[in-house]
C-alpha cells in the first residue's frame, strides 16, 4: 500500500539527506506527487545521486522515487565577464 | 587588467578527485588568481582537505579560499586550514591578502561569513541565549570582513564569503530559508570599504548576480549556480582580451 505522502515524510527526508553523513546535501529538492516523490538539484558526482536514492529506499521502502537529480558539469569557461 | 576566476562549493572528496583538473589546468592562461567561496569539502575532514589540497593544488595561479559550513561540519576546521596552506593555498577567514598581478595589486578580503537574514526580516540579538549567539556570531564576523577590507592598500579589492551578502543572489531559494542563507551584516562590511566585487556560494538554487545597497557588483559562484569548473571576472580592464569573449 502507498504510504501517504505528507508534511512530515518530506521533512524526514530533507533531513535525512542532509544529516546521514554519506549524503550531506542540503540543496536537493523534494516534491510530493500523489504517488511519489520527485528529487531535483544537483550534485557533484553519480555515486552522490545514487547514494541520495539509496539511503531513501532504505529508511522509505514505501515511498516511490523519480530522481530528476543532475550532475554538476565541471568545463572550462568560454567567456570572461568583465565588471564595471 | 586582472582576471579573477571563482567558484564556490565544490564539495570535494575521493569522487570528486580528477573532476575539476581538466578545466583548472587551462587556469594560467584564462585567469591570474583563482577564488573559492567556501564548502571546499563535504564533511571538513582532513582526508577531504587532501582531496581538495590535491585538486586545487599546484595550478600556476595563486589559490585564495575561504571555509564554508561544510567544512565545518567535523569540527576540523583548524585541521583542514592548516592541510591546505600546506598544499599552498591562502585561507582567509577575517583578513585580507594582496597579490601583485600583472603590474596591479588584487586586495581579497574573505571570512566564512553567517546567517541572520537581510532587511525587513533578520534576526535580532534578543531573547534566549541561543539567538543572541547566533546574531552575535555573525556580527563578529562582518566585523572582522569589514575592518579586512578597508584594512588592504591595492587597486582593487574583492569580498570573498561563503555566506550571501545580499537577498538578490538568493532568487529561486525559498524565502523561508533567507535568514540560514546570508546576512545583510556582511553586505554592510563589504559597503564600508572601496570594494569592486563581493564572491560568495552557499546558495545552489539562488541567482548569479546582485548587487549590495552601496552599489558593489556581488556574484554568486556556488558551482550548481555558474554551471561550469569556474567563472572569469574582468577588473581595472585597460586592455582587450584576446582569448575570451566578454558578454
Amino acid at each position: 500500500m502507498t504510504p501517504q505522502l505528507d508534511e512530515y515524510v518530506e521533512a524526514e527526508i530533507q533531513r535525512l539527506l542532509a544529516e546521514t553523513g554519506s549524503v550531506a546535501e542540503q540543496g536537493i529538492t523534494i516534491a510530493r506527487r500523489e504517488h511519489l516523490i520527485v528529487l531535483g538539484g544537483e550534485v557533484e558526482s553519480a555515486q552522490r545521486r545514487d547514494e541520495i536514492c539509496r539511503q531513501i529506499n532504505q529508511h522509505f521502502p514505501d515511498v516511490e522515487i523519480a530522481c530528476d537529480i543532475g550532475i554538476v558539469r565541471a568545463q572550462a569557461p568560454t567567456e570572461v565577464e568583465e565588471i564595471s | 587588467m586582472i582576471r579573477i576566476a571563482a567558484v564556490g562549493d565544490v564539495h570535494v572528496d575521493k569522487d570528486v578527485v580528477g573532476r575539476y583538473r581538466p578545466a583548472l589546468e587551462q587556469l594560467p592562461g584564462v585567469a591570474d588568481a583563482l577564488l573559492i567561496a567556501g564548502d571546499l569539502t563535504r564533511h571538513g575532514t582532513v582526508e577531504e582537505a587532501r582531496c581538495m589540497a590535491g585538486e586545487f593544488g599546484g595550478l600556476g595561479v595563486p589559490v585564495v579560499v575561504v571555509l564554508g559550513n561544510h567544512d565545518h561540519q567535523s569540527d576540523q576546521q583548524d585541521a583542514v586550514t592548516d592541510v591546505l596552506r600546506d598544499a599552498g593555498l591562502v585561507v582567509l577567514e577575517g583578513e585580507g591578502t594582496v597579490l601583485e598581478l600583472n603590474g596591479h595589486t588584487l586586495g581579497i578580503a574573505g571570512a566564512k561569513g553567517f546567517g541572520g537574514g537581510f532587511a525587513g526580516a533578520c534576526a535580532s540579538k534578543f531573547g534566549e541565549r541561543e539567538m543572541k549567539n547566533f546574531v552575535g556570531t555573525t556580527e563578529a564576523i562582518a566585523e572582522r570582513l569589514g575592518a579586512a577590507l578597508r584594512g588592504l592598500d591595492c587597486d582593487a579589492l574583492v569580498a570573498l564569503t561563503h555566506y550571501a551578502p545580499v537577498p538578490e543572489t538568493l532568487t529561486g531559494e525559498p524565502l523561508e530559508i533567507y535568514p540560514f542563507l546570508g546576512s545583510y551584516l556582511l553586505g554592510q562590511a563589504i559597503d564600508s570599504a572601496p570594494t569592486a566585487l563581493a564572491l560568495h556560494g552557499h546558495a545552489h538554487h539562488g541567482s548569479e548576480r546582485g548587487r549590495t545597497p552601496g552599489g558593489v557588483p556581488v556574484r554568486n559562484v556556488a558551482h550548481p549556480v555558474i554551471k561550469q569548473a569556474y567563472n572569469v571576472y574582468q577588473l581595472l580592464t585597460d586592455e582587450v582580451d584576446a582569448g575570451l569573449v566578454s558578454i
